[in-house]
């Protein structure tokens, strides 16, 4: 089945298919999207689906060249700083482990997770979920978006990058600052994310029993 | 229970109680110093705000604004912002919720931003290291403000923003159309 086809595998009680609004809860009948349209909630006026224009197979499209591009952000130098003719190169893990070494594992920890292990986890979901079939099996299929929505609020490529132009541009004054292959890869892999992310058809949960909400993306 | 009935006031406790915390933790957050420079001997040690302060003096305006939005700004507004949505779900402001469920989404996704200055300092702390002509250590004021950051974020996350619209329409058994589909 296409990845952004309607109506969504769970149904009601008379066939008919509901979407439930991420956020108030509302239910709607599924209607099925061309390309390049939305359906929005008809009571709070959030957007429950869009298709996108690049066609059913962009976010796997994304999605797998961020995984692609995960390995060269994680391996080839990110920044190199230079004081005084002394080069030092960092990698993408080098903030983490500064924080590490500073005597706070914990905040290390934590910065790993949001600016690399989230990310990637995240693709890899992602592409997951658009490659492999897993509509076959609906209640893994929706332990999977649901794993995916709770990693994207913790998913933070966009916002590592804006610090380290901040950072950059801090710098400046104090050492010299050469911006690394890594980090060209690091930065094309959050735009993969962030397009795969928003390409991706997600179905909004459907609230026939609590109607709570699923983390909203 | 259904998305129609009136929210129970006990479930407003999680979201009250993270919001509370990180309220709290802005103390230690803004008053401790998150990072201490060393250059040439010269050591100097740094609040979220007299970071800012020193970016501004420096001329980087553009940047001390981003570090002040994300760091300052947004934890303030989003305490605030649950706090009024808190009240409004108290309240059933039936007539008010379509706007305070924009204002949820606004808050949802500005949380994020703050983690900027942890990420800075962490970038910071890996990347200067040269001994004694200059290095960078993380202080105790950048644990409070990650937590900060953790708190309100689960904060919003915990507040269910369907308890906005008490039994404003009861759960549709055969669903209402969604609007017409729209090109984007």
């Amino acid at each position: 089945m296409a990845p952004y086809q309607l109506p969504s595998p769970l149904s009601s009680a008379r066939g008919q298919s509901l979407l439930g609004c991420p956020l108030c809860g509302f239910t709607h009948a599924a209607v099925p999207l061309a390309q390049g349209q939305r359906a929005t909630c008809v009571r709070c006026g959030t957007l429950l689906c869009a298709r996108g224009r690049l066609g059913p197979h962009a976010p796997a499209a994304f999605a797998l060249a961020g995984l692609l591009l995960a390995w060269p952000a994680l391996s080839l130098p990110f920044i190199t700083v230079a004081k005084f003719g002394n080069f030092r190169p960092t990698w993408l893990h080098t903030g983490a482990e500064g924080l590490w070494n500073g005597g706070m594992p914990v905040l290390g920890t934590w910065v790993l997770t949001c600016g690399i292990l989230a990310p990637l986890l995240l693709l890899g979901l992602l592409a997951a979920l658009l490659a492999g079939d897993t509509r076959g099996a609906p209640d893994l299929h929706r332990q999977l978006l649901r794993l995916a929505r709770s990693l994207a609020h913790w998913a933070m490529p966009e916002v590592h990058l804006l610090a380290v132009l901040v950072a950059m541009i801090k710098l400046g004054a104090l050492v010299d600052v050469f911006i690394g292959a890594g980090f060209w890869c690091y930065a094309a892999m959050s735009l993969m994310l962030v397009l795969a992310w928003r390409s991706f058809g997600f179905e909004p949960s459907v609230s026939t029993t609590d109607g709570r909400r699923d983390p909203a993306p | 229970m259904s998305p129609s009935a009136d929210p129970d006031p006990r479930q407003f406790g999680r979201p009250l109680a993270f919001a509370l915390a990180a309220a709290v933790m802005m103390v230690p957050a803004n008053v401790l110093p998150v990072l201490r420079t060393r250059v040439m001997g010269e050591a100097r040690t740094d609040t979220i705000f007299s970071g800012i302060v020193a970016l501004w003096d420096d001329g980087l305006w553009g940047i001390a604004a981003i570090v002040f939005v994300a760091s300052i700004l947004i934890p303030v507004l989003k305490l605030l912002g649950i706090a009024w949505l808190l009240r409004e779900a108290r309240v059933h402001a039936r007539l008010r919720a379509r706007r305070d469920t924009r204002l949820y989404a606004i808050l949802d996704f500005i949380g994020r931003w703050s983690m900027l200055d942890v990420f800075l300092v962490a970038f910071l702390a890996g990347a200067v290291q040269f001994g004694a002509l200059a290095s960078v250590e993380p202080r105790a004021g950048i644990v409070a403000f990650a937590a900060v950051v953790v708190l309100t974020v689960l904060a919003t996350d915990s507040f269910q923003p369907h308890w906005l619209w008490p039994d404003a329409h009861p759960p549709a058994s055969p669903g209402r159309p969604a609007t017409a589909p729209s090109r984007s």
